[in-house]
């Protein structure tokens, strides 16, 4: 190949990659491994049994009804929230960029719909018990703080041992 | 793809705006009948050094911008409509108009848990590779300016990379494979005046028109998205009509390949596209010209996320214009006056790329370019200005 490039700048460059990655880098990603999520469904939904592979095709936005026949909506908090990335990894075995990506490419190519994005898990508590169908995660009661809302009639879902894999 | 231009002379290049930027600030999400709306709108700048792209860049060019704006509704859980207009503007091979980018009606027959199958009809855009669909959509890029696979500086949107047509639609999860399927076929359509100029070289007027066309997608993607790995093709036939008895026929053939890597905070992608063109021009009604080139192109590119906001990517590209004459020696040889390095271009690009939050992004990215044949002709009228040359590219962008 012919390939070529001008040496003192990839020098430079390379000096200002090493700076950006000591910079950024220390505590970029935050390891949360004390936060444990849990699954929340609308009340209204009949009982469902998730396993992983039917979370996945959840969140995914791949299934659109559940078996009842109710549409699914799915709530998400904001990706960089660390919840989110602890959720995306441990139940669906997936990376939260990954996830982003397939969304975006169903919102921009008019094939699916993307995930409700919510500020806050009180919020998240809030549209999951008042959308039918609904389907969102939170931090689960006893890792979090005692001010949460009192329990709601919102369904707390139990994964099913695959999901756990 | 057919290629060349016709001399026009030296386009003014306006410094423009992109006034929707300020124009879109509304959301919406789920209600009774579940609807969304969504946009982006993107700002970029160039700055070259002897060679212009996107606009006279070698002075500093704001000739480059994208925005879009989308709705999409679900009267059922398996029927759903969406549309979105857009408009992008880049230098000469894109010139900013409001066009239709799809308009599309979705019928889900299947939707199980593990197989979902579907159909689609209207203006559909074609998977072809891991970018083409949202190519426009800076948010969805991994650099400011696509690899060479996707042909970024020609504007051949009205081509191949929307269409026309009716989809089917289909994956299925088998162990750790999701296996997804696309399929196209594209109705018969006009080709805009503005990419006509790009595609063909003619001292006479001409009209293209691109024949029935298809185009098909196969991904696998394992572990959740760890591995992916596509293959897309894309068949179709051109035809080129004049006032005078001069006729073309131009078929074309696009395989690309595509494999991408993703841990948590690397991924690597790798893709090649192998292009078949098989030009033919009919002189009252008997055989004027035959020419047949393959070209190929491919990169390698990694991006290393730094946290959550920040990321960097460098990638290595390739692009010629004919595979058996990578140098362009042999070209050089049969068009005298025609410089070889237009043939190829070696593009080595770092980028750096900043997300505050789910609605911003900044970009910004150095490219080192060996060869010319990613330039567009008309912005860069012969002789050759320079072979080695380098180029700056920022971009802010908002989306919703």
């Amino acid at each position: 190949m012919n390939f070529s490039v001008h040496t003192p700048m990839l020098q430079r460059l390379r000096c200002l990659l090493a700076a950006l990655l000591l910079t950024l880098a220390p505590g970029a990603v935050p390891q949360n491994s004390d936060l444990e999520v849990e699954v929340i469904v609308s009340p209204s939904l009949a009982e469902v049994t998730l396993d992983r592979s039917l979370l996945r095709a959840v969140f995914t936005m791949r299934v659109r009804e559940w078996p009842d026949g109710t549409p699914i909506r799915v709530f998400v908090l904001p990706d960089d929230n660390p919840l989110s990335d602890q959720f995306y990894r441990e139940q669906l075995g997936m990376y939260s960029y990954v996830l982003r990506r397939a969304w975006d490419r169903m919102v921009f190519t008019g094939t699916g719909f993307a995930p409700t994005v919510v500020r806050s898990e009180a919020e998240m508590i809030e549209r999951v018990r008042s959308t039918p169908g609904a389907i969102g995660f939170v931090r689960k009661r006893a890792a979090s703080s005692q001010n949460r809302p009192a329990p709601p009639r919102w369904k707390i879902v139990t994964i099913t041992a695959d999901g756990h894999g | 793809m057919v290629d060349g231009f016709n001399e026009t002379g030296r386009r003014c290049v306006r410094v423009r705006l992109a006034a929707a930027l300020a124009a879109i600030c509304c959301s919406g999400s789920a209600g009774a009948v579940d609807y969304q709306i969504h946009g982006y709108a993107a700002q970029g700048f160039v700055l070259s050094s002897h060679n212009d792209f996107f606009g006279d860049s070698t002075d500093g060019s704001f000739d480059y911008y994208e925005a879009g704006i989308n709705a999409a509704v679900r009267i059922q859980p398996n029927l759903s409509f969406a549309i979105q207009a857009a408009v992008r503007d880049a230098g000469i091979s894109d010139d900013g108009s409001v066009r239709l980018d799809y308009a599309v009606a979705d019928y889900r027959v299947l939707s199980e848990t593990n197989v979902q199958a579907g159909l689609r009809f209207g203006k559909v855009k074609n998977a072809l590779g891991f970018y083409n669909e949202t190519r426009d959509v800076v948010f969805t890029r991994p650099s400011i300016l696509l690899p060479s696979v996707y042909s970024d500086n020609q504007n051949q949107r009205t081509l191949i990379f929307t269409s026309p047509g009716a989809q089917a639609y289909g994956a299925t999860v088998l162990g750790q494979h999701e296996l997804s399927f696309t399929g196209t076929f594209n109705a018969e359509r006009d080709v805009r005046k503005n990419d006509e100029r790009l595609l063909v070289e003619l001292t006479v007027p001409f009209d293209l028109r691109v024949g029935d066309s298809w185009n098909l997608q196969v991904m696998d993607s394992i572990d959740g998205g760890r591995w992916q790995f596509a293959y897309s093709h894309f068949g179709g036939q051109f035809r080129m009509s004049t006032e005078i008895d001069l006729s073309g026929r131009f078929d074309v053939d696009l395989n690309v390949f595509s494999a991408r890597f993703n841990a948590e905070r690397v991924t690597l992608t790798a893709e090649y596209v192998l292009i078949d063109n098989d030009n033919r021009l009919t002189y009252l009604g008997a055989p004027f010209l035959r020419q047949r080139v393959a070209a190929d192109s491919g990169y390698l590119q990694v991006e290393y996320r730094l946290g959550s906001n920040w990321a960097v990517m460098s990638r290595l590209d390739s692009f010629y214009r004919d595979r058996h004459d990578r140098s362009g020696h042999a070209f050089a040889a049969a068009n005298p006056g025609i410089d070889r390095r237009t043939q190829f271009s070696h593009d080595f690009t770092v980028g750096i790329h900043w997300r505050p939050d789910q609605h911003w992004g900044f970009w910004a990215e150095h490219h080192w370019i060996n060869g010319t044949a990613i330039l567009q002709a008309l912005e860069n009228p012969p002789p050759l200005r320079h072979q080695r040359w380098s180029m700056l590219m920022l971009m802010a962008g908002y989306k919703f």
